[in-house]
């Protein structure tokens, strides 16, 4: 019974969701703060080739790998973060710009090390390592009733799962914190919130450091779920990409981005026509978005109004 | 040698500068990067290779409906997705940014869904013609090329300083709302505008097809970044710095062939990017509070 429900495909395409959420995430914590990088592409490119050539090359388990994906692709966050903290609007957009495109031009060129444009294949998979760690303990697919492939990618996803859930946790409790209210401000109106205190240099930084972290994270988990990357993963489309998931689902509250993120990446596997024109759907939906609704489906007053609603269901 | 590859980042840098003059008339007048001028360049290039490959018309029909196409597309651009987001309350000055990325990457992909991803090649009848000048070998492209480009800037230098319709494309670049007080057709200007920065791009696309002879959906964005680029170096708005920008880039990329780091060619322009508005973002030619906003 269990068996059958369980589909490899379709666990990797909620894998690819969850993926795309924390990528989402990534993007919101940025914007929460006014700032609109486009480099987030090119911090999930360092996360993944980090992840992957350490793992790969250096023979370190998974887990540092990814976790020293993740902050070196912080580090380099705070490295651009704080010179171009003197950049505003669309100059800083600009500055991400060139700088996700500097990264993919270092990986095509620096071959030594991740093998040019032909990207590195064979990278260790989550799935697998977790299944023959699992064995080692003497636990086997069949035990549930499974087979080997089904544990792999119900591995991955539950395990994608927690840590997404995780992420959206702590990130839920950090805007309701000192350091959300500061994000806020700083967005609201910068030099009001340097008025009122808010030290905004160390608040930008905090936040486009924490946007390039995730994304990075996010680009090791890629790296590790896919077990193939190359430098075209990582362009300019992807930072739309990612882009976009914020400015469709709302960059105001947290619940945009992940259900842009679920929405537009669930959408191609459903409507598979949609798939060959998915670029020029996005397109026009960043037209339609900016022209129509340019805080996002979602934003502050849709939350409010659920909440009212869910309280008076619960009076009456 | 040095000297062929100087005749050579010329050129080059001769059509980066008229790309980046879209560019600056834009943000001169308007405030807003516009990021779909690649792609719009882009269609201008395909234009060509339609003209001249498929249908085998003469290379000035190529020119001619490079620019009817674009300046079309111009107009669809400031119609579609800029006019709705100007005067209105509410909206961040990065909207209209946004709302070009979705139109370049629109356009990218229509011509990729049109055209197909691979390379389209771009014949002239004089391809292959070339002078010999001592040891200096020049191509009739190059020159045809540099003429075109020059003729554009002046003509487009003697527009904005001397017509009045020039003068009231500056004035609203000083200020949209006092041009308007003052009688300016703000609104038509501005389409003016947007629609003369993209047939600048149409015939810089051409010029790129007859240069490099070759034509692709994904040409749009690096000469967009490129462009970018160049306008930040030159300065935001600024034609002269534009003009300027253009050659120096073009100069550098050539000269980073030259010495053999091929591969980084195209990375010059985003590390411009990056150090120019770290050290000094007002540009080269830039007035000191222009850029910081």
């Amino acid at each position: 019974m269990l068996a059958e429900l369980i589909n490899p495909y379709y666990l990797q395409v909620l894998s690819f969701i969850l993926i795309n959420i924390i990528l989402g995430v990534s993007i919101y914590i940025t914007l929460s703060t006014g700032q609109l990088s486009l480099g987030h592409a090119g911090f999930m490119g360092i996360g993944a080739y980090a992840s992957a050539i350490l793992t790969l090359d250096y023979h370190m388990p998974l887990v540092v790998g990814i976790v020293v994906g993740a902050i070196l692709a912080g580090i380099v966050g705070l490295c651009i973060g704080i010179p171009t903290l003197r950049l505003q609007g669309v100059y800083l957009a600009i500055a991400t710009l060139g700088f996700g495109e500097v990264i993919r031009v270092l990986f095509i060129n620096l071959e030594g090390l991740t093998k040019g444009a032909v990207g590195i294949s064979s990278i260790p998979h989550i799935g697998r390592e977790l299944v023959k760690g699992l064995q080692d303990f003497g636990f086997k697919a069949s035990m549930i009733g499974l087979k080997n492939n089904q544990l792999i990618s119900l591995s991955v996803f539950l395990l994608l799962l927690i840590i997404t859930l995780l992420i959206i946790a702590f990130f839920i409790r950090q805007t309701n914190s000192r350091v959300g209210r500061a994000f806020a401000a700083i967005k609201m109106d910068e030099r009001a919130a340097e008025a009122m205190g808010v030290n905004i240099t160390y608040y930008k930084v905090l936040a486009f450091a924490q946007g390039a972290m995730v994304a990075g994270f996010a680009g090791a988990l890629f790296a590790h779920v896919t077990a193939y990357i190359s430098p075209a993963d990582f362009s300019y489309h992807r930072a739309v990409e990612i882009l976009i998931f914020a400015i469709f689902g709302g960059s105001e509250v947290i619940w945009g981005p992940i259900f842009g993120a679920a929405f537009l990446t669930a959408m191609p596997e459903i409507l598979r026509e949609v798939n060959e024109y998915r670029y020029m759907i996005y397109g026009v939906l960043l037209v339609v978005m900016m022209a129509f609704r340019p805080q996002g489906l979602i934003d502050t007053q849709m939350i409010y109004k659920l909440k009212q609603r869910r309280k008076k269901k619960g009076v009456s | 040698m040095i000297l062929e590859q100087l005749i050579n980042g010329i050129t080059l840098g001769s059509i980066y500068a008229i790309v980046a003059l879209g560019y600056t008339l834009v943000f001169g007048v308007l405030d807003i990067l516009n990021m779909a001028h690649g792609e719009i360049f882009m269609f201008g290039a395909f234009m060509g290779v339609l003209v001249t490959n498929t249908l085998k018309l003469p290379l000035i029909v190529a020119f001619l409906v490079a620019i009817g196409v674009t300046a079309i597309l111009g107009f669809l651009l400031e119609t579609l997705a800029l006019r709705p987001l100007r005067g209105k309350k509410g909206v961040s000055h990065l909207a209209p940014l946004i709302s070009t990325i979705g139109v370049s990457i629109f356009l990218e992909n229509l011509a990729h869904h049109f055209f197909g991803a691979g390379n389209h090649p771009f014949r002239t009848s004089f391809s292959e013609m070339s002078f010999q000048i001592g040891t200096v070998t020049v191509y009739a492209v190059q020159i045809v090329i540099f003429v075109i480009a020059v003729l554009l800037m002046v003509g487009l230098s003697f527009w904005l300083s001397k017509t009045k319709a020039g003068k009231a494309l500056r004035a609203c670049a000083e200020s949209l709302e006092a041009a308007s007080i003052l009688g300016v057709n703000t609104k038509k200007m501005i389409t003016t505008t947007v629609i003369i920065a993209s047939v600048m791009g149409g015939i810089a696309g051409v010029l790129v097809g007859m240069a490099f002879n070759s034509v692709s959906p994904q040409m749009g964005l690096s000469m967009g970044l490129k462009g970018l680029a160049i306008i930040i170096l030159g300065g935001m708005g600024n034609v002269k710095g534009a003009m300027a920008g253009g050659l120096i880039l073009g100069l550098a990329e050539t000269l980073v062939v030259v010495f053999g780091e091929s591969g980084y060619r195209d990375a010059i322009a985003f590390a411009l990017i990056i150090i120019i508005l770290l050290v000094r973002p007002q540009g080269l030619f830039g007035k000191a509070s222009e850029a910081r906003r």
